[in-house]
């Protein structure tokens, strides 16, 4: 697994509380929402914010989200091109 | 009315129907043991605030065993009181506006900064589509829950109450003194007064 | 019904756009409203919509009460809005016949923040600062604080209605109230809950709510059927129900909403309804919601509005503030306009309005919605209608 997409799950499976799942159990590209891990709206808006803290990266709403958040393959390509941080 | 089951928890104790149970655990660990232990199968539990694991877990004792448990219905209410609100992560949501040169509101914590929020997680876990209810009192007043509670049955859909006292101050304080009350004649089941309810609460059974 | 009836014994409306119910109704029907574009308010990066007092303006007012004690504006803004109710009755405040009901949200929620005023911490508990509050009118009754998300306006004439029916009051002084903060305006942020422009409710363009401020109370008595007056206001019928499927998000069924509307509906009632005053906050999701269950409960060709566009959402003191407006709105044979409202935008079509809309009916219901997945409906009747 590369570096970036490790960082980038601890992260997901610290902020959105997923107590009992390991890196090793998110398939990075595997839809991130409407799959295994049971995610829903408040968790759309928690991935906001993280991108945000960590990242520098502001998204402007969940619509803009729903195709970056398409899965942890998705989202570690758009940081790896968007970061200010 | 009548209570068909009683639960109290506290940091160091888990008492059900008048018998404690067996747990090691102390605090916020023990809220946990309680989830592991009994339930295990819902993960929601780990992004639940404080308040809403103790009224989960305390729900999850009561209604451990009942027939028919997760059959949708709407003839049944869920009403808690507390002193504390929802303070306990009210705290935890202002750490994350406090600094204006860290300035993060998180919305799943923010979700957690009103009280009734444990009454939708209960209701949502068995399928409650009844009466939800959370109130304030400034103190643990056993006499004001028994009346609300009872005034809760004026609405004839209602036929039995999840309720009682479900306070926070913080992750290792909090307690639980959760009944089901029913509407039901009869005679062998304890009744839902105030000296009875006194009773539970203070242990003196 | 049976021989006992709930009647409305006075009210108030505490507001930026006044400080009497009579004020406020002449503003709204004149289609005023106090939401405004807030920059950089409280410290906050992003830029947002809200209806709030003007600094001093709740001082003023309390000032003129000579009071020794201290209090926090939100405390302030809750006695003026019960004193200003009690002096149209005979109600001594401080007898044990009268039950103080309480509905916030947050109350003194902004003491968190390091400039608190002075106050120590343990203000922010609901029930102490529900105690200062009885505590001032010298009431010897525990006050009851209703915290149900933004339905508690209406849970708290319900809890009223019980009150009253079991005979432990003779009044009940039924106030709700909020004070917007940066801890409640940043919480709804990071929701995407907030509109940057005035909000539109059901409308096809809308894009989220704005935020208020508010006080109201109503007072309620106790009467029989005989004695009630043709033009009193009677509560009948209340219900709160769960949708059991989120704690945040709307119930794509519109459950809770669909069942209270039921429960408190017979069909004898429907023609008799001049309109039902809803949530209405804004939202993409709420508004649909409430047309999805309007429609399952068979009540669709009701005309409906939304009162959110004058005031923003004021959340504990929303279900007493617009039961209020709504009663006057019923007295002056009026339905009053959806300011905001231009172009439907949700799935089941709904009689709605930007202007106002003469009835002479003389119901109407009060339809409410919260966090954690509540729902709440109240029909009220005027008593010719007995």
């Amino acid at each position: 697994m590369n570096e970036a997409i490790l960082e980038l799950k601890k992260q997901i499976i610290e902020v959105l509380n997923l107590e009992d799942i390991c890196p090793e159990d998110i398939d990075e590209n595997a839809p991130l929402f409407g799959g295994g891990l049971g995610l829903d709206s408040i968790d759309a808006l928690e991935l906001i914010v993280l991108m945000e803290k960590n990242y520098g990266i502001k998204l402007q709403d969940p619509a803009e989200g729903k195709a970056v958040f398409k899965s942890v393959s998705v989202m570690a390509d758009y940081i790896e091109k968007k970061r200010t941080k | 009315m009548k209570i068909t089951c009683s639960i109290n928890i506290t940091p160091n104790k888990v008492v059900v129907n008048g018998k404690e149970l067996n747990y090691t655990e102390r605090g916020e660990k023990l809220l946990t043991a309680i989830y592991r232990r009994q339930i295990n199968d819902y993960p929601k539990f780990f992004k639940m605030d404080s308040l809403c694991r103790l009224g989960f877990v305390a729900s999850e004792l009561l209604l451990n065993g009942e027939p028919d448990r997760f059959k949708p219905r709407e003839d049944r209410a869920v009403v808690f009181f507390n002193s504390s609100s929802s303070l306990c992560n009210d705290e935890n949501y202002q750490k994350t506006i406090q600094d204006k040169n860290n300035y993060f509101p998180s919305p799943a914590i923010f979700v957690y900064t009103l009280p009734n929020i444990v009454t939708g997680e209960i209701a949502i876990r068995n399928k409650y589509y009844g009466e939800t209810s959370f109130y304030v009192l400034d103190r643990l007043d056993i006499e004001s829950m028994e009346q609300i509670i009872n005034d809760t049955f004026q609405d004839l859909t209602t036929k039995s109450v999840l309720g009682g006292w479900l306070d926070c101050k913080d992750k290792d304080h909090f307690e639980a003194h959760l009944f089901l009350i029913k509407d039901e004649e009869t005679s062998s089941l304890t009744n839902w007064d105030k000296i009875i309810i006194n009773k539970i609460i203070y242990n003196k059974q | 019904m049976g021989h006992t009836m709930i009647v409305k014994i006075a009210d108030n409306i505490i507001s930026p756009l006044g400080f009497t119910t009579e004020r406020n109704y002449q503003a709204v029907k004149a289609g005023e409203s106090s939401i405004q574009l807030h920059e950089r308010h409280w410290g906050i990066p992003e830029p947002f919509m809200a209806s709030l007092f003007k600094d001093g303006e709740i001082d003023n007012e309390f000032d003129k009460l000579r009071s020794t004690c201290k209090y926090t504006d939100f405390e302030k803004a809750i006695i003026l809005s019960i004193d200003k109710a009690l002096q149209q009755t005979a109600i001594n405040p401080s007898s044990d016949r009268v039950q103080f009901i309480l509905s916030t949200t947050k109350g003194n929620i902004y003491l968190l923040d390091n400039k608190n005023e002075g106050f120590s911490k343990e203000r922010a508990l609901l029930g102490v600062s529900a105690q200062y509050i009885s505590d001032f009118f010298h009431n010897p009754n525990r006050p009851i604080v209703i915290s149900n998300a933004c339905i508690s306006g209406v849970c708290a004439q319900i809890t009223a209605m019980r009150c009253l029916q079991s005979n432990r009051c003779d009044a009940a002084i039924v106030v709700g109230c909020d004070i917007q903060s940066r801890f409640i305006v940043s919480g709804f942020q990071s929701f995407k809950a907030l509109s940057p422009d005035q909000c539109k409710p059901f409308d096809v363009k809308r894009r989220g709510l704005n935020l208020g401020e508010a006080a109201a109370t109503i007072i309620y008595g106790r009467k029989n059927r005989t004695d009630v007056d043709n033009n009193e206001w009677l509560v009948c019928r209340g219900a709160i129900r769960n949708d059991a499927n989120h704690i945040s998000g709307p119930s794509k069924t519109g459950e809770g909403s669909f069942r209270a509307l039921r429960t408190i509906i017979q069909e004898k009632d429907i023609p008799q309804i001049a309109f039902i005053n809803s949530h209405g906050t804004s939202t993409l999701y709420n508004d649909e919601m409430e047309s999805i269950a309007i429609s399952r409960a068979g009540l669709q060709s009701i005309p409906v509005n939304s009162l959110k566009g004058y005031y923003g959402h004021t959340m504990g003191a929303a279900g007493i503030l617009e039961s209020i407006l709504s009663m006057q709105a019923v007295d002056d044979k009026n339905i009053l306009a959806t300011r905001g409202y231009e172009t439907c935008g949700v799935s089941h079509p709904l009689i709605l309005s930007n202007q106002n809309r003469p009835t002479d009916k003389q119901a109407f219901i009060k339809l409410l919605s919260g966090f954690g997945g509540c729902n709440a409906a109240l029909l009220f009747k005027r008593g010719g209608l007995l």
